[in-house]
Parts: structure tokens; C-alpha cells; sequence
């Protein structure tokens, strides 16, 4: 109840969202786990890209460069994946 | 003798049949790998940390509903002090507030005595942090919350600083201003 308030007062409510409880003295962690969740997000991104004015031509150069790494990954894990393929009883013989 | 007429006639084939031209490619545009920008991790743990694995722990790490009458040192969390941190790329500026958010105390990197880019490094941000935070000991405050807005080299060393100097600290949180739909930036600095 009292959270729903909250959140339809604002909907960035500070101390709800994006926040991390520190768990045994480790403040480095809680830290960590924030840098993380905002960098998964697309925050810091997009935190990033609207710092400073981005022209169209430079838009479009990154969205190329963007859609060309997506479809090497893609290929590059097939590719892996390929290569790594094992179809025996035991993987690595003799190796325990 | 089969072998040597075959041998003749491959000799013959390559160099009658086959000849190779040797000139230059056309194109002659080299690819500039500076057009690309550099994948750099801005901030640490930003891609590392595994968090789903962090997130199978399930440990209470996440604020709930009643997580704002958690008591801390006997006070409960929605009461608890704030410590902003306010993260630039020049600068740090560390506020204390009580859960009202009237300012207790302030202090930056420059009013340490760290002038000009060294205002900018986390190592200034770390020495305010421990100064802050023994003020703040001073004038009561013992365990805090912390809100970090801003990216910028102190952004780790400062919540690190607090602890140092003696602070608990309760929980990290993000404040960072982002916006999908900003008003149009600022122009991009020339290099």
C-alpha cells in the first residue's frame, strides 16, 4: 500500500528504484551490483549518448556499426559453438 | 615415359595456359580503425559482474515495501541521513542531509585544497569522502545512506571513502539524471 503510494506520487521514487542494500560491510559489492544493473539497463548508455549532441550523420554511423558487430557476434558464437561441439561419451579423455 | 610427357605437358600448361598479372589492388582506401569508437568499460563492474548469479542468492538486497521501516542503529530507514554525492567528470561534491534533506554539511574536492584536474580524481574524491565523513561523525551521524548522481572518475572511490572514514553505510543508490527524451544536448566537444 505504502509503496504504491509512493510510486504514483512519483515515479522515480528515490530509495526504491535503484537502489542496492550493502550486505556485510561490503560497500564495494552494493556498488558494483548498481554499476551493473544500470549498465544492463541501458542507463549509463543512454546517460552517455545524450551528454553531449550526436549529429544524424554520426546516428547512423553508429547504428550501422552497431547492426554490423550484432550479426559478426551472432556468427562468431555459431562459429564457436561449431568448433566445440563434442558428441562423445566422455569429453575429454583421460582429463579428470 | 608417361611421367615425363606428363610433366612436359603441365610445364607447358603453366606457362602458356596460366600467366598471372601482377598489378596493384584498385581499391585503395585504407580502413581508419579510429572511426570506431573503443569499447570501454566507464565504470567498474559495468559489464563484469555477473548479476544473475547475484541474484540467485537472493539475499534481501533489494528494497521492498516494508523496507522503509527497517531499523538501522535503532533508527529506521526512512529516517536515516543522506549522503549525496554529486559525480562529475572535474569534480566531487559530497552533502550530508538529514531525511529531510536539509543540508548539514557540504564539502567538495576544491574546498579540500585539490585544485584544478586534480579536483577530477578519484584519489581526491577518496580524501573529501574520509574528511566528510569524519565531520559527519562529529555532528552524530553514524550510519547513512548514500545517493550517487553523475559518472565520473570518483564515483566508486567516494562510497569507498565514506566507509574509511567510518561511516555505516546503509544502501547505494543511484540518482544519475537520464532521459529519453532530453532537450537537445549540448554540442559535441571537437577533437
Amino acid at each position: 500500500m505504502f509503496l504504491t503510494l509512493k510510486l504514483l506520487a512519483n515515479r522515480h521514487p528515490s530509495f526504491i528504484a535503484r537502489t542496492v542494500f550493502v550486505k556485510n560491510n561490503d560497500v564495494e559489492g552494493a556498488c558494483r551490483i548498481v554499476n551493473r544493473i544500470l549498465g544492463k539497463e541501458g542507463i549509463l548508455e543512454q546517460f552517455r549518448l545524450t551528454r553531449y549532441y550526436e549529429k544524424p550523420f554520426q546516428t547512423r554511423r553508429r547504428v550501422n556499426h552497431e547492426k554490423c558487430k550484432a550479426i559478426y557476434n551472432e556468427d562468431m558464437k555459431r562459429k564457436i559453438e561449431f568448433v566445440l561441439r563434442k558428441n562423445r561419451h566422455e569429453p575429454f579423455p583421460g582429463c579428470h | 615415359m608417361l611421367n615425363i610427357l606428363r610433366n612436359t605437358l603441365r610445364l607447358s600448361i603453366n606457362n602458356l595456359v596460366r600467366p598471372f598479372n601482377t598489378t596493384a589492388p584498385i581499391a585503395t582506401e585504407k580502413f581508419d580503425h579510429k572511426r570506431i569508437p573503443a569499447d570501454d568499460e566507464g565504470v567498474q563492474g559495468e559489464k563484469i559482474i555477473d548479476i544473475d548469479s547475484v541474484l540467485q542468492t537472493k539475499q534481501n538486497l533489494f528494497p521492498t515495501a516494508d523496507s522503509d521501516n527497517l531499523l538501522f542503529d535503532g533508527v529506521p530507514y526512512k529516517d536515516l541521513a543522506i549522503c549525496n554525492i554529486r559525480v562529475s567528470h572535474n569534480n566531487t561534491i559530497f552533502t550530508i542531509t538529514d531525511a529531510e534533506g536539509k543540508v548539514k554539511l557540504l564539502r567538495s574536492c576544491g574546498i579540500e585544497g585539490f585544485k584544478n584536474t586534480k579536483k577530477g580524481t578519484n584519489i581526491a574524491a577518496q580524501t573529501t569522502a574520509i574528511n566528510i565523513a569524519s565531520k559527519a561523525i562529529e555532528k552524530g551521524f553514524r550510519t547513512m545512506r548514500v545517493r550517487v548522481r553523475g559518472l565520473g572518475p570518483g564515483r566508486l572511490s567516494a562510497v569507498k571513502g565514506l566507509q574509511m572514514g567510518g561511516l555505516q553505510i546503509v544502501s547505494v543508490t543511484d540518482n544519475t539524471r537520464v532521459s529519453w527524451n532530453p532537450p537537445r544536448p549540448r554540442k559535441a566537444k571537437r577533437l
